[in-house]
């Protein structure tokens, strides 16, 4: 059976305004320490592995492109040597253009890694230093020919809309910017403003000029004609891709299928429980090297709640869920089990059905919560 | 006991002025209860009672005090709730009792509740005793208050009795003059029975505990007695008295103030103010004084969840039995679902049993904004009485409308005089007298329409007095008013539970209060929804709850899918909440912003 395999890095060289994942920007003392201590992880993680064949990895962050070389050698090293990776396996990093030079870009092609994903956001100079970003957009732009020719010929930018003070046009320049550099696939999403963030903080002092909900669903919409235009076609709500470039390991979030996360904060599925690592780097390193489990969170997830996330997962997808993966899944038929919701949200056009599945309409992926919501137990 | 050894009195107070602090002080002092015992105000046994210090039922306590001159009196304090809406249980508390204390703040002064509360037993021709609470205090003027006592109501103060009921100060004093100055009770144990219900409660063992003042004659178990107004039959089971539990004894006599019980099972059937008298030797004349109570304030009482509504009904049936004074009825709202619409003697009344329900039998539910009850007469001859402004019946078929007005007395310092003049003119008041009180403090009396202290008055009366203007009122009577429906509309359909009564020069600012205060409580949805004010079919206001653009995540981000799902289930929780009133959530504040508009 394949698995999935994520990789967290929670490093940074300084922590973006609008972020609430686990990254720090002052624990760079600690990468030594936490890349030996990912690897003891993955190590025991062995022998889970021995029943999976992994064809996905995904070393996200945080910034996994700020550790120095010889750290991403060790640890692709030791994903390499300990764990059984199919040969055709989709290995996908994060990186942040102000941290990709050429060599180490090379080196990661070199072992193995065939994905690259570009945190880019904008390629507006102004707007990236609103977000606090370390890179300017010439950077950017010359990270991602760095990669092509280092040799990656699946490259991901990603972009935001809905940003403080950016316009319709800043967007539409900032696509167009990105689909020139002959990348394969774009991940494009809406700011959201989290509490706990320096956002957070300026909203609430209506210090944050964000667009109003006419120009945020106007960029929404352009994106939405813009992208496919260009080739690169919807496939999930915030996912654009060439023909065949969608990306493996994101689609097994959404098709219920399992993973296994190691380092801070990094979160697995694995026969129906869900798992999350601890998020502070030192405890992380402590309890590792202690050899006690890093695991802080648990979760079975009943069968209601199940159900409920097969849906609202699979439904982000443009394909949508197929009925017949959901009956194998649960011995139960949708349609049977959820009449009156089904009934309800096809009367608001918030779904389409056919005999194969069920999928969200164009409204539908407007309103997705609505939607996902409305499949949750009471 | 001597019938000359017993005294019958109750405290009369403003709430905060100390009247249950001094009634534990006499329990202590007397010895009814170690100070052990005490819980700190023993007689307010509710736990709102305690929380909000204020009385709502009525209670009796038996102390047994032993005076410097050696003889021992038993002394029945009956405590009377502090509140305008319950102003007859109070009359009646005040017709058991031959005495009062005026239990006054000595930094406050006299309040317009107390006064009326004073004239009320100086109507019953009580012995008043001024007692100036609170000497400890350093803005404490009992000088000044002495000289209130006597301008105002016009009785010497020059033997008011200084206490501190905190410290306990003075608290022999005011036994010693309850003794000597609190007249005996009259009435002959070999005459016919006569005695006064100055309250009930449900007992699950006992059934209805009738609380009483024995005026004539004796009560014994074993006897047959009748409730006069109810003509209710009833076997005595037991009697007894408040120690303050209640004690069975074998015989109450005139002058005492104890309980009798009598496998009643309804509490309607023991009405405050009924005369109980001999069924085999009744008297002819029941006491005087007894009304029927009716109900001053009306609303509906939803459940959040329908499933509720059982639930809701029992708890209601479960407070009825102690409160007479609650009626309800079911109701169906078009925009609520099933509920019940009630009737409450005022505002702390619904607050106090909208709590309870909440509280004690753990309901969400939905108020709508309370109504008093319109005279409509028809255009046909017909009247008819509406206690929902929902059934106001189309303007082509009403004459004209009666609503009722009450007295309103308010008492304010000097400086706020303008403020409560000005406030009660725009309350649609009519002036009626003015009077000062002393130097600081004035008198003054408005005639107003019930709905408009039941909207905001009081609530404005204390912000634009800074808390200083106290209030009281009494029904006065019904005049006609020019009076329209307003409704409001929700995505163009009328939302029943929304529709409020005003007077027509009020309509349209209400209206356009009204329709802001709902745009801002009713979140986006998908759709846009507009908001109307209409008198019949004329939109006199107009807002419009903007459609939100997008409800979706952007991103599921490292597989943290219980995060996300966690906020879905938020989302969903939150909808629950909601009362879907055609295809347009409403959340159960939006129900509650036609209550008050700040």
């Amino acid at each position: 059976m394949n698995i999935g395999l994520y990789v967290h890095i929670p490093f940074c060289r300084q922590k973006c305004l609008y972020c609430d994942f686990s990254s720090f920007a002052d624990m760079d003392h600690l990468q030594d320490e936490y890349v030996a201590a990912l690897c003891r992880e993955i190590t025991g993680q062995g022998g889970i592995f021995d029943e999976y064949i992994i064809d996905t990895v995904f070393i996200g962050g945080g910034t996994p492109t700020l550790l120095p070389a010889k750290l991403l050698v060790r640890l692709l090293d030791t994903l390499n040597s300990k764990l059984r990776i199919a040969a055709e396996a989709e290995v996908s990093i994060e990186a942040n253009p102000g941290t990709a030079d050429y060599d180490k870009l090379r080196l990661l092609r070199e072992y193995g890694v065939n994905r690259i994903s570009f945190g880019v956001q904008s390629f507006s100079s102004d707007l990236l230093k609103k977000l606090g970003r370390i890179h300017s957009p010439e950077e950017a732009v010359k990270a991602i020919e760095f990669a092509q020719k280092a040799g990656f010929r699946n490259v991901n930018i990603d972009l935001m809309y809905g940003l403080p003070d950016q316009t319709l046009a800043d967007l539409d320049s900032s696509l167009e910017q990105a689909v020139s550099l002959g990348i394969q696939h774009l991940s494009i999403y809406g700011l959201k403003v989290e509490e706990g963030t320096p956002f957070y903080k300026l909203r609430e002092k209506e210090q944050l000029n964000l667009p109003t909900d006419d120009i945020d669903e106007a960029m929404y919409d352009w994106i939405n004609h813009t992208a496919p235009a260009k080739g690169f076609n919807r496939y999930e709500i915030s996912n654009y891709a060439k023909p065949g470039y969608e990306c493996l390991h994101n689609l097994k979030y959404w098709l219920y299928k399992p993973y296994i996360g190691v380092g801070t904060a990094a979160h697995s599925f694995v026969n129906g429980e869900r798992r999350a690592n601890i998020s502070q780097v030192n405890q992380y390193i402590k309890i590792i090297n202690q050899s006690h489990s890093p695991v802080e969170y648990h979760e079975s997830v009943d069968e209601d709640t199940a159900m409920a996330e097969f849906i609202f997962l699979a439904l982000r997808t443009v394909a949508g869920m197929s009925l017949k993966a959901f009956s194998n899944e649960f011995k139960v038929d949708f349609l049977k089990k959820f009449p009156s919701i089904v009934e309800n949200l096809q009367a608001r056009r918030l779904v389409d059905i056919n005999e194969q599945g069920i999928k969200l309409t164009e409204l539908g992926m407007k309103y997705g919560n609505v939607v996902f919501a409305s499949f949750l137990p009471d | 006991m001597k019938k000359n050894n017993i005294r019958n009195f109750c405290i009369i107070a403003h709430i905060d002025h100390g009247k249950s602090t001094l009634a534990d002080r006499l329990l202590e002092y007397t010895g009814a209860l170690s100070a052990r015992e005490m819980e700190n105000q023993v007689l307010d046994q509710m736990d709102l009672e305690r929380e909000r210090g204020i009385t709502i039922k009525a209670q009796a306590v038996r102390l047994e005090y032993t005076a410097k001159d050696g003889q021992t009196f038993m002394l029945n304090l009956i405590d009377t709730p502090g509140h305008v809406d319950f102003t007859y249980e109070v009359s009646r508390s005040l017709a058991a009792c031959e005495g009062a204390l005026l239990v006054v703040d000595a930094a406050q002064g006299i309040e317009a509740q107390t006064l009326a509360n004073v004239y009320l037993a100086l109507e019953h021709n009580l012995e008043i005793i001024p007692v100036i609470n609170k000497i400890d205090l350093p803005s404490a003027d009992p000088e000044k208050v002495k000289h209130e006592i006597e301008e105002v109501i016009g009785i010497d103060a020059s033997e008011a009795i200084l206490v501190s009921a905190k410290t306990g100060f003075g608290i022999e004093e005011v036994l010693e003059a309850i003794v000597k100055r609190v007249p005996p009770p009259e009435g002959k144990a070999d005459n016919q029975l006569s005695a006064l219900i100055f309250d009930s409660h449900f007992d699950a063992y006992k059934g209805v505990i009738a609380y009483v003042r024995v005026m004539e004659g004796t009560i014994r178990p074993g006897m047959k007695v009748r409730m006069m107004a109810t003509d209710k039959k009833v076997e005595v089971t037991e009697v007894g008295v408040f120690r303050p539990s209640l004690t069975n004894v074998d015989v109450l006599g005139p002058g005492h103030v104890g309980f009798l019980a009598g496998s009643v099972k309804n509490v309607k059937d023991i009405r405050v103010g009924d005369t109980i008298t001999d069924a085999d030797n009744p008297i002819l004349k029941a006491l005087p004084g007894y009304r029927k109570i009716n109900p001053m304030v009306y609303c509906g009482l939803y459940p959040v969840d329908s499933a509720e509504y059982d639930t809701l009904r029992d708890a209601l049936e479960k407070l009825q039995l102690n409160d007479a004074s609650l009626i309800f009825e079911p109701e169906t709202s078009v925009a609520l679902g099933f509920g019940f619409r009630c009737g409450f003697l005022g505002l702390l009344h619904m607050d106090v049993i909208q709590e309870r329900l909440e509280r004690e039998y753990d309901l969400t539910l939905i108020t709508t904004a309370p109504s008093v009850i319109y005279k409509v007469y028809k255009t046909d001859g017909e009247r008819i009485d509406i206690d929902n402004p929902s059934k106001l019946p189309p303007v082509t078929e009403i004459d004209h409308i009666e609503e009722p007005f009450v007295k309103a007395t308010v008492i304010v310092p000097t400086d706020y005089v303008g403020a409560v003049m000005e406030l009660s003119q725009e309350k649609r008041g009519e002036f009626k007298d003015m009077k000062y009180l002393d130097t600081t403090r004035v008198m003054l009396t408005y005639h107003l329409p019930l709905s408009e202290i039941i909207y905001d008055y009081f609530d404005r009366l204390k912000s634009s007095t800074r808390g200083y203007a106290s209030l009281d009122y009494e029904l006065f009577g019904y005049q006609t008013s020019t009076l329209v429906k307003l409704d409001m509309l929700l995505n163009g359909d009328p939302v029943d539970a929304l529709s409020v009564i005003v007077h027509r020069d009020k309509a349209q600012s209400r209206g356009r209060q009204l329709a802001e205060k709902l745009k801002g409580i009713i979140p986006q949805q998908m759709f846009e929804i507009p908001i109307q004010a209409a008198i019949g079919n004329k939109v006199i206001a107009r807002e419009t709850v903007r459609a939100m653009r997008k409800d979706v995540l952007a991103k599921c981000y490292g597989g943290d899918i219980s995060r996300k799902r966690k906020l879905l289930e938020k989302q969903k929780e939150g909808k629950k909440r909601m009362k879907s009133v055609g295809n347009v959530e409403v959340p159960q504040e939006a129900f509650m912003a036609i209550l008050k508009i700040d």
